[in-house]
């Protein structure tokens, strides 16, 4: 069954348009990243589902029922708020019951099921207590834990990490998934952190400018992004983009990187000529010293998270990001040789930056005939 | 043998000295900083490093000590005279200013001729990526291209000390590691000394050569990159530093059938040959009896024949895969630089390596061990 | 920095001395009068040593004004009755109108919402006998004229427009999430005004009942033009000492005295709730 669908969704501010024809369709119990920018639309997005915000245009059903026109209190969902949200004059235990005070619950339904969750939550010894004296992660787990108090079929979490410290947030990224699926509801998770995004969801749906450019698992994502945006914003370090004109000779496609092939492999036969884009990622390329090298000169080594970072420049003045498990040899400062592994590269068409998709033309050629 | 650019001399910072709401920012900091080096000051928020920085530019008197810069004592030096270099965590560009006055503007003082300063704003901008706007005013960039701004003003100046604070918090995360490398390569190309304050430990990590970790004022390790991840002072350290945090446990070491033994939670027990330990290091360990145990999850290797955990989450990140598993009565993280397929409730066999164990008392957090040698 | 030397302790110790001596000298002068006779005010020069004398506040309180010409009645606690009757009847009607109205304002931005607020503010810039003139004449005719309602409705141009410019700043200022958040959470529209929007608003709307009742109590012209010796409030009724024989100095100031207590009193209670704010502190900016 589908958990939520959303056709045709638009939504403008004066001249504005933030979200402009939106359909996507997630099935029931599937966790959905919105992923992008800031200004992309994603939180208003999940406003209109919340029904905190009316769209101009558009439908929105949740569990298959239309709730396009029913107020927030009748959607049955719970949201988590990237501010927290809390009602500052009642307690953590207050805000956690708010949604099972307004299914007039028993009292003791209420305490136990405020309980239960705040277990579940860590937070059961601070319930007492005033949001103001909570530390932050506290009370972003007071927040989730009243957006979860409920038991709703429909989770909106907008970006619930972002103000809280780097080792709480990897600490909730773990343990995340685990609460989720036992909740066993549909999940709209907004977040501008590509790792949230790829350790959480099942598919991710990229906006950008009020639009979805692509909405795939996040394999599809980082291995074949279908914009070069897409690639930019995936990975870290970033990766790198490479200006460049495929060629084709007897041994195949190709492009020249300091006058040194980087084979393309067949299915570019489109590229050709064209001025491309080619995006490879920092853990692809690796110092080599055989004569089909790269060239390039050491800037600088940077190291990152338990790898090290290298900037070379190539002979044109190119700038190249390398990246390789901290504590593997490192090559000597000055000049080095470098390898790209073009099968993990990816093609993007200048003037669009769509990506080129291998054996596209080729598929196109059969559809024609 | 380099020479000391900075010292930091018994350094006391305190607010409010004679009310009862008197707060110790900065505790006895002794710091010295060789010429050409980055060194950077790294801290979660209220650790001090601000107030630090704040009384080497000379915003903040010092409560006690002494700070000599090139030989000068300048902690009762006016700002300005100081001869040091800052770019500001707010962007502090003047609004009225294009983004080229803004960054000739710190050239001023220096009085040097026009197409010289027009060549080196030219070339900072060309480092920062931010030719395109030098001509347009502070209101009307972005919040990242504001900041690279900021950063080229400090960087353009010819200073005794560069002072660099969050340098790079609002930076276009596309933009991270170029940037990174080409300022690192700037700064050491020009032997400048720089000091970064800043909260983020990948910054810290990427750009210095030796991090000064502060926590309560005091500092706490001061050493390379590379030392404190091998080889933490104490369990704060240890824990700070590492990206994912280091796993800990608490355990109690004993001798079992000739096998060195540590007892976790939940009747778990890594076995190790007595060998890998230094003999004067068992004794001292089992005279302790109760230990904690610090592990770094890029060191938790997964093997068949290993303590049995269970996985709770296994999150592919495209370079890397981060596996939180059950273990020993709590978690513990695994992290490898390839993919591995796991679901949630698959059983997993957890190993750690003696070489890859950190020891540290369970009282006071002091380090006794690295990997099987004394701390 | 936080070194302060002994001479700027000094100066700055002076200079609020000054300030403080500045606005405080006329209230202090008043109290002082209120416990004077007629001839030791006036005397010349003026001098701060004096019999005290409660006959003032004897007079205002019985009612009986003995000047040389006579005795005289006078209406003073009358006055002082109907200053609390229409003070704290404007506020509250101005209270029930007034915040479902700013709330509406602060919520809903339509066509012309900015217009109607700003409108309604306007009255405040306009001098009070613009209105007041052709109101009488209304007044009259329906028969409002020297009436309770018809005086609390008036005072609205006074209460109304405070009460909504200042408690719409308040709502404007909670964050919209809380209240979405208590509305996803199941909760109506209604519920979410009481429970969430009413005590979040709460020091605000506190403080502009407190300045509109300060407004009220002080206003003049309305009851001058507009009410009858029962109706007229304190600020009104005070006219009665300038008699034929002379103006009581001392009986006015006592009046004054009277008149501003409640007022101070408020004030004085009410300070918390204005300092305490909306700060709570759950919403990060």
């Amino acid at each position: 069954m589908s958990g939520l669908t959303i056709s045709n969704l638009t939504k403008r501010y004066k001249s504005d348009t933030v979200l402009d024809d939106i359909s996507l369709e997630i099935a029931e119990g599937e966790t959905l990243v919105l992923f992008g920018p800031s200004g992309a639309g994603k939180t208003v997005l999940l406003r209109c589902i919340a029904g905190a915000v009316d769209p101009e245009a558009g439908t929105i059903a949740i569990g298959g029922t239309d709730m396009t026109d029913v107020p927030p209190e009748g959607r049955g969902v719970g949201m988590a708020f990237q501010n927290f949200a809390l009602f500052p004059h009642m307690t953590a235990f207050d805000n956690i019951a708010s949604p099972l005070t307004a299914r007039r619950f028993g009292r003791e339904k209420i305490r136990s099921g405020v309980e239960a969750v705040a277990k579940l939550l860590k937070i059961d010894h601070v319930l007492s207590h005033a949001p103001k004296a909570l530390s932050n992660g506290q009370k972003q787990r007071t927040a989730l834990a009243r957006a979860l108090a409920a038991q709703p079929k429909m989770l909106l979490l907008d970006d619930p990490l972002r103000n809280v410290d780097a080792k709480l947030r990897f600490e909730m990224r773990l343990e995340l998934p685990r609460l989720l699926s036992e909740q066993g509801a549909t999940v709209i998770y907004v977040t501008q952190d590509y790792k949230e995004a790829m350790a959480l969801a099942d598919k991710i749906a990229v906006l950008v400018e009020g639009r979805i450019i692509q909405m795939g698992t996040p394999e599809d994502i980082y291995l074949r992004p279908a914009d070069i945006r897409i690639a930019e914003q995936f990975g870290d370090p970033a990766i790198n983009l490479l200006e460049v004109t495929p060629e084709r000779d007897a041994q195949g496609n190709f492009v020249s990187l300091s006058k040194k092939r980087v084979e393309l492999g067949p299915g570019y036969d489109s590229a050709v000529g064209r001025p491309c884009i080619l995006g490879v990622r920092p853990e692809a390329i690796g110092f080599s010293g055989g004569a089909e090298a790269i060239e390039v000169t050491i800037e600088a080594e940077t190291p990152f998270n338990e790898k090290t970072v290298t900037l070379a420049t190539t002979k044109g003045g190119r700038e190249i990001l390398i990246s390789r498990p901290a504590g593997t040899p490192a090559p000597a400062s000055g000049t080095a040789g470098i390898d790209i592994d073009a099968s993990a590269a990816v093609l993007f068409d200048q003037e669009t930056g769509r990506r080129i998709e291998p054996g596209s033309d080729k598929t196109r050629a059969r559809d024609a005939a | 043998m380099s020479d000391t650019a900075l010292d930091l001399q018994a350094v006391n910072k305190i607010y409010n000295p004679r009310s009862r709401q008197a707060v110790h920012a900065v505790r006895d900091l002794d710091l010295k900083v060789d010429a050409g080096e980055i060194v950077a000051l790294l801290g979660s928020s209220g650790c001090g490093k601000t107030s630090t920085l704040r009384m080497i530019a000379g915003f903040e008197a010092v409560t006690s000590g002494a700070i000599v810069l090139a030989g000068r004592p300048i902690h009762t030096l006016a700002p300005a005279r100081r001869r040091v270099a800052m770019a500001f965590e707010g962007y502090s560009l003047y609004p009225p200013l294009t983004v080229r006055e803004n960054i000739a503007f710190a050239l001023k003082s220096e009085r040097i001729d026009q197409t010289e300063a027009t060549a080196r704003v030219d070339e900072i901008a060309r480092l920062l990526d931010i030719t395109s706007i030098l001509d347009r005013y502070p209101s009307s960039i972005s919040g990242g291209q504001q900041q690279r701004a900021g950063l080229g003003r400090a960087l353009i100046r010819k200073a005794d000390l560069h002072l660099l604070d969050e340098p790079m918090g609002q930076l276009e995360p596309q933009l991270r590691a170029h940037l990174r490398g080409r300022i690192k390569h700037f700064i050491k190309e020009r032997g400048l000394t720089a000091i970064l304050v800043t909260h983020d430990q990948t910054e810290a990590n990427a750009l210095a050569d030796r991090i000064a970790v502060m926590e309560d004022g005091e500092l706490q390790q001061f050493d390379t990159p590379d030392v404190l991840r091998q080889r933490p002072a104490n369990l704060f350290t240890g824990t700070f530093i590492g990206e994912p945090p280091m796993n800990v446990f608490d355990a109690d070491a004993a001798e079992e059938d000739a096998r060195f033994v540590f007892r976790l939670g939940d009747g778990v027990r890594l076995a190790y040959d007595p060998g890998a330990f230094r003999p004067d290091l068992r004794e001292t360990i089992l005279a302790r009896g109760r230990v904690t145990l610090g592990v770094r999850p890029h060191s938790v290797r997964i093997a068949d024949d290993g303590a049995e955990a269970t996985v709770d989450a296994s999150q592919w990140l495209g370079d890397q895969t981060h596996i939180a598993a059950r273990f020993a009565g709590t978690s513990i993280v695994s992290v490898r630089h390839d993919r591995m397929r796991l679901e949630r409730g698959d059983t997993i066999g957890v190993r750690v390596a003696p070489e890859d164990l950190h020891l540290f008392d369970t009282a006071t957090g002091a380090a006794i061990s690295h990997g099987g040698a004394p701390a | 920095m936080e070194h302060t030397s002994a001479l700027e302790r000094v100066l700055r110790g002076a200079a609020l001395s000054a300030v403080v001596l500045f606005f405080m000298f006329p209230i202090f002068w008043i109290v002082l009068m209120s416990f004077q006779t007629n001839e030791t005010i006036l005397r010349s020069p003026p001098s701060m040593v004096f019999e005290p004398t409660l006959s003032n506040y004897v007079a205002l309180i019985t009612g009986r004004l003995e000047t040389q010409a006579g005795s005289l009645d006078i209406d003073f606690m009358r006055n002082l009755m109907n200053s609390v009757i229409l003070s704290v009847s404007s506020v509250a009607l101005a209270l029930v109108l007034g915040v479902p109205a700013a709330y509406a304002f602060a919520r809903h931005k339509f066509r012309g919402s900015e217009d109607i607020a700003f409108t309604l503010l306007s009255f405040r810039f306009a001098p009070p006998l613009l209105v007041l003139l052709p109101l009488t004449l209304y007044f009259q005719q329906i028969g409002l004229a020297d009436t309770y309602v018809g005086l609390v409705w008036v005072y609205q141009l006074i209460c109304l427009p405070l009460i909504l410019w200042i408690v719409r700043g308040y709502f404007e200022d909670i964050s919209p999430d809380v209240e979405h958040a208590y509305r996803i959470a199941g909760h109506g529209w209604g519920a979410t005004f009481m429970k969430i929007a009413l005590p979040l608003a709460g020091p605000g709307i506190a403080a502009a009942g407190l300045l509109a009742f300060i407004f009220a109590w002080n206003n003049f012209i309305f009851a001058l033009v507009l009410a009858s010796a029962d109706k007229q409030p304190v600020t009104v009724g005070a006219l009665a000492f300038v008699t034929a024989s002379g103006i009581q100095y001392g009986q006015i100031a006592a009046a004054v005295v009277l008149s501003i207590a409640p007022t101070l009193a408020l004030a004085l209670y009410a300070q918390r709730y204005l300092v305490e704010g909306l700060s709570l502190g759950a919403v990060k900016g």
